[in-house]
């Protein structure tokens, strides 16, 4: 579960603040699909990265699982990062000098997951993504839509309870894009991944379960 | 697999890693090659004082009024059984041959003990004189050189030497028993060396002339051959230190390369760490990535200028001191092993600044870095 309770997040741009969420209140529940739809400069990606603890928050609490980030300190917070999330980016975000089975892997070698272990979840994972063939390639060596399920896989290797997507499908092709969400939706579907999904795109609402529309760093409909 | 990653991204840079790699072999070559050279010739320096290492000198304690050993003397130091005792008469007197003549040191030294010079010619037997007195009163073997009124016979002229405790290029030798002849000195010793057949035995020496010879009054000085050698030891390895000092600043513009493309990837591969960042990795495992990376830099160059080193040494050596006998020895080993050393902190020294800079950026700010 997460629940964010009036959070605001202020940037400093030398001597002015730019304020880019104002008291946002968010609840989401285990096993939920929420799209958080907006345009961009709206705060939908700031909002994201506070729920994966990427960010903190200005004012106000984000709790994961009932535990409050902002009690955490940094080493907590990679642990809770690398443990119970899951990120999707809309750049893939691969390591060019790993393979796809290594990026899988990447999550797994900083958790200290023994190798025999990790390579055959990394394996099973490429295969659940459609990649079992290509698990040897570079990342330039694949399509985009293929870059973003090797992301997809690396993003569950630790077995997360929240999946949290920025824009997965933004720099895809309609067919790769759908492929992508199916394997999200699936996830969310059979795993009871919790699914944070934030878009500009209004198409990908038919994915989601509930969706949370935000501007100018307000929530006005959920 | 961090090992893997760090492997690769320095593949990655491959012309940048293998210019930083040159600095390393290049400097770790310089310092040890330089180490091996002052080695050498160290060496070179105290070959000419190796047979002396286990000398004691003993000369009459002239502070205290003595101007000569006496017999009672030389007799209590003859009764040390683990060394070999060496009496030596001295005076100065004019030495003539033909129309030139000189004043020279003239010593009295047993037959079986002048085996300590080496020949340059003739043969021990009679008077020995030295090299530069052969070639200033132009004496062969056979020549009747003249000292007090007495004529002698040149049996042997004394190869060049330097030595310590008794200059024989500047002297005439003459056999105890001519000697006291002309100098009436017969129970008067100026000198006597002392060998230990082990150097542990020095102190044992200098102890038992302090409670046996010195026990009333201070008769004798003593003086340890090893000293000097200790000294020269010590300046030569200072100099060598100082040498590689210099050296070192080479391998001081490696670590800066390393520090200059360490930080150029920290930049180029801001995205990657933050990603790594927010996948799971604690700061510290970024930190050990770029140490890694530099480690590795600086191992493999270390190795390599190590090995080179002795090509290094041997070029020097062969130059400087027309001899390559001293550069293969466990001392130049140490010298490696020191340029190696250094290869490897510095190299990890200079990522220490890249290393802590990328593992300071915020998961958030580095993957929105544009």
């Amino acid at each position: 579960m997460i629940e964010l309770i009036n959070v605001y997040k202020i940037y400093k741009v030398g001597a002015y603040e730019v304020p880019a969420l104002k008291g946002i209140n968010l609840r989401i529940e285990k096993g939920e699909f929420v799209a958080i739809i907006g345009p961009s400069g709206s705060g939908k990606s700031t909002l994201l990265y506070l729920i994966g603890c990427l960010d903190k928050p200005t004012k106000g609490s984000v709790i994961i699982d009932g535990q409050n980030t902002s009690t955490l300190n940094e080493k907590q917070l990679t642990e809770l990062r690398r443990d119970k999330i899951g990120f999707i980016f809309q750049q893939y975000y691969l390591i060019p000098t790993l393979t796809a089975l290594e990026n899988v892997e990447l999550p797994m070698v900083f958790k200290g997951i023994p190798k025999v272990e990790r390579i055959e979840r990394a394996e099973e994972l490429l295969e659940m993504v459609g990649l079992g063939s290509k698990k040897d390639r570079k990342p330039n060596e694949l399509s985009g839509g293929e870059q973003q399920r090797v992301a997809i896989a690396r993003a569950l290797a630790n077995n997360p309870s929240i999946l949290l997507c920025d824009e997965p499908t933004g720099n895809l092709d309609t067919k790769s894009g759908r492929i992508v969400m199916d394997i999200i939706k699936r996830l969310n579907v059979e795993k009871e991944v919790t699914v944070v999904l934030v878009t500009h795109d209004l198409s990908l609402k038919v994915y989601a379960d509930r969706v949370v529309n935000i501007r100018d760093g307000v929530i006005y409909a959920d | 697999m961090l090992i893997e990653l760090a492997l690769r991204n320095l593949s990655r840079i491959k012309v940048r890693s293998i210019l930083a790699l040159i600095g390393i072999v290049i400097g770790v070559m310089a310092i040890s090659s330089i180490g091996i050279f002052g080695e050498s010739l160290k060496n070179v320096v105290l070959e000419n004082f190796k047979d002396i290492a286990n000398e004691i000198i003993v000369t009459p304690d002239y502070t205290h009024g003595y101007t000569s050993i006496d017999k009672r003397t030389l007799e209590k130091l003859e009764r040390i059984p683990y060394a070999d005792v060496i009496p030596i008469k001295s005076d100065s007197a004019l030495v003539s041959y033909k129309d030139k003549k000189t004043y020279l040191t003239v010593y009295g030294i047993n037959e079986k003990d002048v085996k300590m010079f080496e020949l340059e010619k003739g043969s021990y037997k009679g008077c020995l004189v030295g090299s530069n007195v052969a070639e200033y009163l132009k004496l062969r073997i056979g020549s009747k050189i003249e000292i007090k009124g007495r004529k002698f016979r040149v049996g042997g002229i004394l190869k060049q030497e330097a030595r310590f405790d008794i200059n024989p290029n500047f002297a005439v030798i003459l056999p105890v028993k001519e000697f006291d002849d002309i100098f009436n000195k017969k129970n008067e010793y100026s000198m006597v060396i002392i060998k230990v057949k082990s150097l542990n035995d020095i102190e044992r020496v200098k102890d038992y002339v302090k409670k046996v010879i010195n026990r009333k009054e201070s008769k004798v000085s003593v003086f340890e051959m090893k000293l000097i050698i200790d000294r020269i030891n010590n300046i030569f390895n200072k100099m060598t230190l100082f040498f590689m000092a210099i050296a070192g600043v080479s391998l001081l513009v490696a670590g800066i390369s390393i520090l200059n493309i360490m930080l150029m990837s920290t930049m180029e591969r801001i995205k990657e760490i933050g990603l790594m960042r927010a996948i799971g990795a604690y700061r510290e495992t970024i930190l050990k990535l770029f140490l890694l990376e530099a480690l590795i830099l600086g191992l493999i160059g270390s190795l390599i200028g190590g090995a080179l080193s002795f090509l290094g040494g041997y070029a020097i050596d062969m130059l400087i001191l027309k001899s390559a006998k001293y550069v293969f020895q466990p001392t130049s080993l140490l010298y490696v092993f020191l340029g190696i050393s250094f290869g490897i902190v510095t190299a990890l020294i200079s990522a220490l600044y890249p290393a802590w800079k990328a593992s300071r950026l915020e998961p958030i700010q580095a993957l929105r870095y544009e």
